[in-house]
């Protein structure tokens, strides 16, 4: 299976949320990392057929997506980021509603509810209505929900934003078992995440392709170094003005900081292995000095 | 996947409480209508409701059958013989006139049919019937006939050639004598229905109205647009679940609120004319046929409102948009036209549909390509159609649905 974006945009008004994209997606998993309004979901909403290209297409070997209409959302398994819900259904009434939406016949719909719902870890949650579940088992039932119908093409938006570290861990390890023989589109804030699951990371911003490659592949592409030095607490600020702090940690008597710089910043700066983390600031990140220094 | 949507709407609290309050509705305009029937017992003493019924029913089926010259001129008899006592003469004694209308109820209708077609017309004289013989009383279906000639003629209202023609040809060929027995419990079922029509299409109407924008409200959007039947499939089960509720709810609601109503009012008097309600009535039907035309014209009133409701649903993703819209429907113009007269065209209005009852009352007539109807008659099968293009536009409506 091969997916493609062919010079794919989307504008909103006067505003381009996704500008002229070009991109071949075969089995594995896809990390699609950048800031908020970077272009993310909107790209992935027309990955689900939610919205029409302004300009371009998306094939599904070769077909566009849009004219393949049901054949094409057969093989397709969706999270959204904000992801919707009926309340007063119990997870077993929704799940088994998602499956007759998604053409599953029914009798194999029961099978299939009942694995998934094995599989995410809710069997004692069956029965409950979905309103009165936590946040981390709403998650699971979300991806319960884009997996019944076994997809080859899996969209996964933010999925472990507002979990806690255990449900997270867990979560992202879930998908990772569920990754294997697809195709997966994954999209997160939390770099770690994609260091661990995915395959190919693309960097968005601003609706362009700013990168791509494996996580070893983009930290080599990083034209500057990453150090790490510890210095005064009155220094700090100077510091954050001067360059990109990727981490900061206040420790007895000053600070130790992680800085993205070409040159050594500091005397006493020692030379750390760059991370994603580091390729994210690097990429995405401003000095506190420049435009909004929301980093 | 219907029996999902279905189960989408009425899992809803608020939805619940819509039905709790249809029921509520139904119970309280079934026992007003059961208190349209009066009876006075020999005493004098007046009662209402399941009683008064059962003993109105006993008085006038002793009179059952066509009411022809004979029978038109037995009732004058009866009457004269009732009303000719000193007591029941004397204007203070009420008492003793309550006691001579409870021997004459077995005829009151026929009685009032004589007054109406002896009183001037659009009025009622309660003593016509006095200042006539038995061979003029005899003669009241010519006078139903001649009553109308001689206001057509006055020009007091203006009536083009062919309504003319029309109505003097309808009022000719109304079949007569007319078949007589109690028919009370239809009469008080048509003089209500009209009201529990309006409740039942605005509730059903605020029913359908979360179908297509809850999906929305709720996001539950994304989901539902990316899966196989998404956009095709599961769009038709939703407005198959829509049309469900309309024809499920109108039909049980409107059934239950007959059949109660005529369980405690008596079911006799379905094949009488509707002329004896509706003396001036251009429809040759029972009040068994125009309670169907009634009801038939109420549902094409909901489905078009309901519809309405659910394509503002599907093209604006509010739900409380798509419920203003069979008030908007339904209400508005009654409302206004209470403020300002509305024009001519605004009977052809599909607030129309929930008030046949008048049209069968007092038609509005129209003409169309040289034939003559009433617009009750136009726009039943005009917005039965309508309703019918309605739903293909919402189909194609929700399915270029974006998720913004």
């Amino acid at each position: 299976m091969e997916l493609k974006f062919d010079n794919l945009t989307k504008e909103f008004g006067n505003f381009t949320a996704v500008d002229h994209l070009n991109l071949t997606m075969t089995k594995g998993v896809y990390g699609l990392l950048g800031v908020n309004g970077a272009g993310k979901t909107t790209l992935m909403r027309m990955l689900c057929t939610l919205l029409k290209p302004t300009e371009g297409r998306i094939t599904c070997d070769g077909k566009d997506i849009f004219e393949m209409d049901g054949e094409y959302r057969k093989v397709l398994g969706y999270l959204p980021q904000d992801f919707g819900f009926y309340p007063e259904f119990t997870v077993k009434d929704y799940l088994l509603y998602i499956s007759t939406l998604k053409g599953i016949p029914p009798a194999a719909a029961r099978k299939r509810v009942k694995d998934m719902i094995l599989k995410v870890g809710l069997s004692k949650a069956a029965n409950k209505k979905m309103k009165k579940l936590s946040g981390g088992m709403k998650r699971r039932v979300g991806i319960a929900q884009a997996m019944l119908n076994n997809p080859k093409i899996l969209v996964l938006d933010e999925p472990t934003a507002g979990l806690d570290p255990n449900e997270r861990i867990r979560f992202r390890n879930l998908i990772s078992e569920l990754s294997e023989e697809r195709l997966v589109l994954l999209s997160t804030h939390i770099v770690s995440d994609i260091e661990y699951i995915a395959n190919e990371i693309w960097l968005m911003k601003d609706g362009k392709l700013m990168h791509k490659g494996r996580a070893e592949e983009l930290i080599h592409s990083m034209e500057e170094n990453v150090w790490e030095c510890f210095v005064e607490k009155d220094l700090v600020s100077s510091f954050v003005k001067r360059y990109k702090i990727s981490n900061m940690k206040s420790e007895m008597g000053g600070v130790t900081l992680r800085i993205i710089s070409q040159e050594k910043p500091f005397e006493n700066a020692v030379q750390a292995e760059p991370t994603l983390e580091d390729v994210f600031l690097y990429y995405f990140g401003e000095k506190a000095g420049d435009g909004n220094g929301a980093v | 996947m219907v029996r999902f949507e279905l189960k989408k709407v009425f899992s809803r609290f608020k939805n619940k409480m819509a039905v709790v309050i249809l029921c509520v509705l139904m119970i309280v305009v079934s026992l007003l209508t059961m208190n349209r029937v009066y009876y006075t017992d020999e005493n004098g003493n007046h009662t209402s409701g399941m009683q008064a019924a059962k003993s109105l029913r006993e008085e006038k089926n002793q009179w059952r059958g066509y009411v022809t010259d004979k029978v038109l001129k037995k009732v004058l008899k009866e009457r004269e013989e009732i009303y000719q006592t000193k007591e029941v003469l004397s204007e203070e004694n009420t008492k003793e006139q309550d006691k001579a209308y409870a021997k004459t109820q077995g005829i009151s209708s026929i009685v009032e049919m004589i007054n109406t077609a002896f009183s001037p017309w659009r009025d009622y004289d309660g003593f016509a019937i006095d200042r006539i013989s038995p061979e003029e009383a005899a003669r009241v279906y010519e006078r139903r006939i001649s009553n109308l000639k001689e206001w057509l003629d006055s020009g007091e209202e203006y009536f083009p050639e062919g309504q003319k023609e029309f109505l003097i040809r309808q009022y000719e060929t109304l079949e007569t004598p007319f078949y007589y027995e109690y028919y009370e419990g239809w009469s008080a079922l048509l003089q209500n229905i009209s009201t529990f029509l309006l409740m039942l299409a605005l509730i059903i109407g605020f029913l359908v109205s979360g179908i297509f924008s809850d999906e929305f409200v709720t996001k539950a959007d994304s989901i539902f647009f990316s899966t196989k039947a998404g956009r095709n499939r599961a769009i038709v089960s939703k407005i198959k679940a829509g049309f469900f509720i309309v024809t499920g709810f109108y039909v049980v609601f409107v059934m239950l609120y007959t059949f109660i109503v005529l369980f405690a009012l008596g079911m006799e008097g379905a094949g009488c004319p509707i002329q004896w309600d509706m003396w001036r009535s251009v429809y040759h039907v029972t009040f068994f046929e125009g309670y169907l035309f009634i009801v038939a014209g109420g549902y094409v009133g909901t489905l078009f409102a309901s519809a309405l409701a659910m394509i503002v649903s599907a093209a604006v993703h509010s739900t409380a948009a798509a419920v203003i819209m069979p008030f908007m429907v339904l209400c508005a113009f009654p409302f206004l036209s209470r403020i300002i007269t509305l024009p001519g065209m605004c009977s052809f209005f599909p607030d129309q549909l929930l008030d046949i009852y008048n049209s069968l009352k007092e038609s509005v007539l129209v003409e169309i390509g040289g034939k003559v109807m009433d617009t009750a008659g136009v726009i039943l099968p005009v917005y039965l159609f309508a309703s019918g293009v309605l739903f293909p536009v919402l189909y194609l409506i929700y399915k270029r649905a974006e998720v913004k």
